[in-house]
């Protein structure tokens, strides 16, 4: 297997692909000193395992790496060897750029992918949901050699191939994840898992759609399954959570309505105080006079 | 038409139910919350969130099958898990997440407790053994822990009387929620001041205790025209699921005994007075004053089956969990009585009754060359089994239990109400209505309408459907297993502290 390193800037395999910052393939022989310290990645990066037994520190989770896995570093984790140096081995990896969505934290694979806008979204907010590190996927490592073919032998419809690579290997990765979790015995588990997600992203226009795909699932099975669980539809139980959110503000008394109805995931406080009306039989500012001068 | 709807605030959802005034129900719906775990031991839930998803299910339920209908609604009754605590501070705001039952943070004020010569005045005192679970050892905690939230806690509320009070106004709590609370002296039925004091809290601190029977108020004005109520609907405060169970479940002479097992369990009896359990196994719950349910709990019920089920059962992601739950009983029963001599502690979430100890750990004991998968999902139900009857060996010590009832989703399984027959050797019988919590609300509304005199009558009313006979062949055979399984949960004392705190300890460093 021959060695090789393209990086953004200075390898011209990689001028048509910016989104690509570093693409490699490394047979380490010897260990060095220092030489994988602790830093903190600004691209999504994928590692994967040809041979040795690599020991790293990923986002402050201690793992063993052996043949066929591949870890995942998120942008903003750190990764380092858990000695600080390189262990001896084989491996590929593959650091990629992802679009930063304006004006939230949110991330998106890049507009190079085939992948439509929602499972460009969705394939990155896989990854932070699942916070797992590590996958084994001996698959990957024939899309890393035919990607690297198309890379370095440039014929006709290279760049399109290269993006196809790179769009498969998260397909995998993404389905991978959702799979993982064996999400249809455990349903109450990932459940969970989801209902965090909502809670830390209460003010996200969130889409049945979008959760079912957190999921891994369509969204008539996705809704099933909850209505069956929860006794609500998808979208009325994200209700119950931002009105509950909602109650807690008023309590406050400090926040006004429009903060209020923006921060709990409504489209505007008209929005707010008609859907709080509806559910509780008060407007807001009924319900915030009453629990301020009745404790009774 | 007129019809009373109850509700019941349960461990994961909320069960709103409306019944016709013969008993039958013309609707139901349910609505669940998350549990947070933040810590180990921890267990709390988002008190407002209880409280819309109430709401909203009631109203989906009124709009969608009563008022359609034209039913009248004339009372709602609640009913609540038991041991949940809510600090709220002076404008009713709650502070932080109610603590639910399942909570264990409190294991060493418990412990400490426990051993103290007060442990035993308490017990004797409220009649609820002192662990980790009673609000008196949460409050305690509070206290030592987060003297922050404890200063400014205004009232000390259960989940129960928080929602009542938003949807009423009073601060109300019933004797038999309160019963529980391991502050309540359950002989005068006040609050008990040396227990209180323990926690470092006064009477101020908790709402006003009440009968079952009582009425907090009118829902407030806002609520009766959102739900399309009227003015004249009558709030009942109602009891514990504990207790509405047995209500519920129609089991009321002497000699009658009640097994419940849903993700917990518990077997209970019913009578005039406490049980004074020198050991301090046995709780004692009050209904009213002529009525003490006594019995024991264990944590270790259907949620067993059911981690069993997710590790070893059908992965095929294909098929759900009940589904492959049936196909491992169905295996199961290809298996002698007895498992061929494997035998399982069923302690993986700790243990309650009869051995008090959170740290207790399940095990399989005896496997042998020839023991089988088979063998092991036999042998987990009938570890499960056992644990129930330990119980009812101990409340037999006290009371005499000539038959059983069995309620809830794994007691009434079929297979497994047999085994109970079996292992027990006395019938048992299962209730008509698998819900027989929501049952027992209605019984205690239809009491309080005059419909029957006395709960007692109300209780006799209930129909039960079939009656399992026990084999006493079997019995013999479950018997001599049992009594290992007995030696066993108590010679491993020394061993499940151990390990215990070499489990509690990876988990601070993983955590850490």
């Amino acid at each position: 297997m021959n060695q090789f390193t393209l990086q953004q800037g200075s390898s011209r395999e990689l001028e048509l692909f910016p989104h690509i910052k570093e693409f490699a393939l490394r047979k380490n022989n010897t260990i060095q000193l220092d030489s994988f310290t602790p830093i903190l990645s600004e691209t999504l990066r994928c590692y994967y395992i040809v041979d040795g037994k690599f020991e790293w520190v990923i986002n402050g989770q201690h793992l063993v790496l052996y043949p066929g896995d591949m870890a995942l570093v998120l942008p903003g984790h750190e990764i380092g060897g858990s000695k600080g140096y390189l262990d001896i081995g084989t491996l590929f990896w593959l650091h990629l750029e992802v679009e930063k969505i304006e004006n939230t934290s949110g991330m998106m694979l890049g507009k190079w992918s085939k992948l439509s806008e929602m499972e460009r979204l969705t394939i990155i907010k896989i990854l932070l949901l699942n916070n797992m590190s590590v996958l084994k996927m001996k698959e990957a490592i024939e899309l890393l050699h035919e990607m690297r073919a198309e890379i370095m032998n440039q014929e006709l419809g290279y760049i399109t191939r290269v993006n196809y690579f790179i769009d498969s290997l998260f397909i995998i990765i993404a389905r991978r994840l959702t799979r993982q979790g064996d999400s249809r015995l455990d349903f109450p588990r990932t459940f969970m898992k989801l209902e965090q997600t909502l809670r830390q992203r209460l003010a996200h226009p969130w889409s049945v759609e979008e959760m079912a795909a957190l999921f891994g699932l369509g969204t008539t099975a996705f809704t099933e399954k909850v209505k069956n669980y929860t006794g609500f539809s998808p979208l009325n139980y994200l209700i119950n959570i931002r009105i509950s959110e909602a109650i807690k503000l008023l309590k406050r008394r400090d926040v006004n309505f429009t903060d209020i109805a923006l921060e709990t995931g409504f489209y505007s406080s008209q929005h707010f105080s008609t859907t709080f009306k509806k559910l509780t039989g008060y407007t807001p500012g009924q319900f915030r006079k009453q629990n301020a001068s009745n404790p009774t | 038409m007129e019809c009373v709807i109850t509700i019941e605030l349960g461990t994961n959802a909320v069960r709103v139910v409306a019944f016709d005034l013969k008993g039958n129900a013309i609707g139901s719906m349910k609505g669940a919350y998350p549990t947070f775990h933040i810590e180990p031991d921890y267990s709390e839930q988002d008190p407002e969130q209880i409280f819309i998803t109430m709401l909203y299910v009631l109203k989906n339920l009124l709009c969608e099958e009563i008022h359609p209908k034209n039913y009248n609604v004339i009372s709602i009754c609640f009913s609540a898990s038991m041991h949940s605590v809510l600090a709220i501070d002076k404008h009713g705001v709650p502070l932080g997440n109610v603590i639910t039952w399942a909570d264990n943070r409190a294991k060493k004020e418990a412990q400490e407790l426990k051993a103290s010569s007060l442990g035993k005045t308490f017990y004797e005192a409220t009649g609820t053994p002192i662990h980790p679970m009673s609000p008196l050892a949460k409050i305690t905690w509070l206290n030592r822990n987060d003297p922050e939230r404890f200063k400014k806690t205004y009232k000390f509320l259960t989940i129960k009387s928080y929602i009542i009070q938003q949807l009423t106004h009073g601060y109300v709590l019933d004797y038999s929620l309160a019963s529980a609370t391991g502050l309540m002296n359950i002989h005068t039925l006040s609050w008990e001041a040396n227990a209180l004091d323990h926690a470092g809290i006064t009477s101020e601190k908790l709402p006003e205790l009440v009968p079952v029977f009582h009425s907090p108020g009118k829902l407030r004005k806002e609520y009766q025209k959102s739900l399309g109520l009227s003015n004249s609907v009558k709030i009942i405060v109602g009891s514990s699921d504990g207790c509405l169970a047995m209500l519920g479940g129609g089991i009321w002479e002497d000699g009658k005994a009640t097994v419940t097992i849903e993700d917990s369990g518990a077997v209970r009896v019913i009578g005039d007075k406490v049980i004074q359990d020198s050991n301090q196994r046995i709780f004692n719950y009050l209904l009213t004053e002529k009525h003490f349910v006594s019995g024991g709990p264990t944590n270790n019920g259907g949620v067993i089956f059911e981690w069993f089920v997710k590790q070893f059962g059908d992965c095929n992601s294909s098929v759900d969990i009940e589904y492959s739950m049936q196909n491992l009983i169905q295996e199961a029963m290809a298996i002698p009585i007895g498992s061929d001599g494997l035998l399982f502690l069923p302690y993986l979430l700790g243990e309650r009754a009869p051995i008090w100890n959170p740290n207790a750990r399940g095990s399989y004991f005896g496997i042998n060359i020839k023991h089988e998968r088979q063998h092991f999902i036999r042998a987990t139900i009938e570890g499960i089994l056992y644990e129930i009857y330990s119980i009812g060996k101990t409340l037999q010590e006290h009371s005499n239990i000539n038959c059983l009832t069995a309620n809830g989703s794994f007691a009434s399984i079929p297979v497994c109400t047999q085994m109970l027959a079996d292992i027990f050797n006395k019938p048992v019988s299962v209730g008509k209505n698998p819900d027989s919590n929501a049952q027992g609300a209605f019984l205690l509304s239809a009491t309080d309408l005059g419909i029957f005199k006395t709960l007692d009558e109300a209780a006799r009313s209930v129909v039960l459907a079939s009656t399992f006979k026990p084999q006493s062949q079997n019995h013999a055979v479950y018997m001599e297993y049992f009594s290992v399984f007995e030696r066993l949960s108590v010679k491993l004392h020394d061993e499940f502290e151990i390990i215990a705190n070499l489990q509690q300890k990876r988990i601070n460093v993983s955590h850490g």
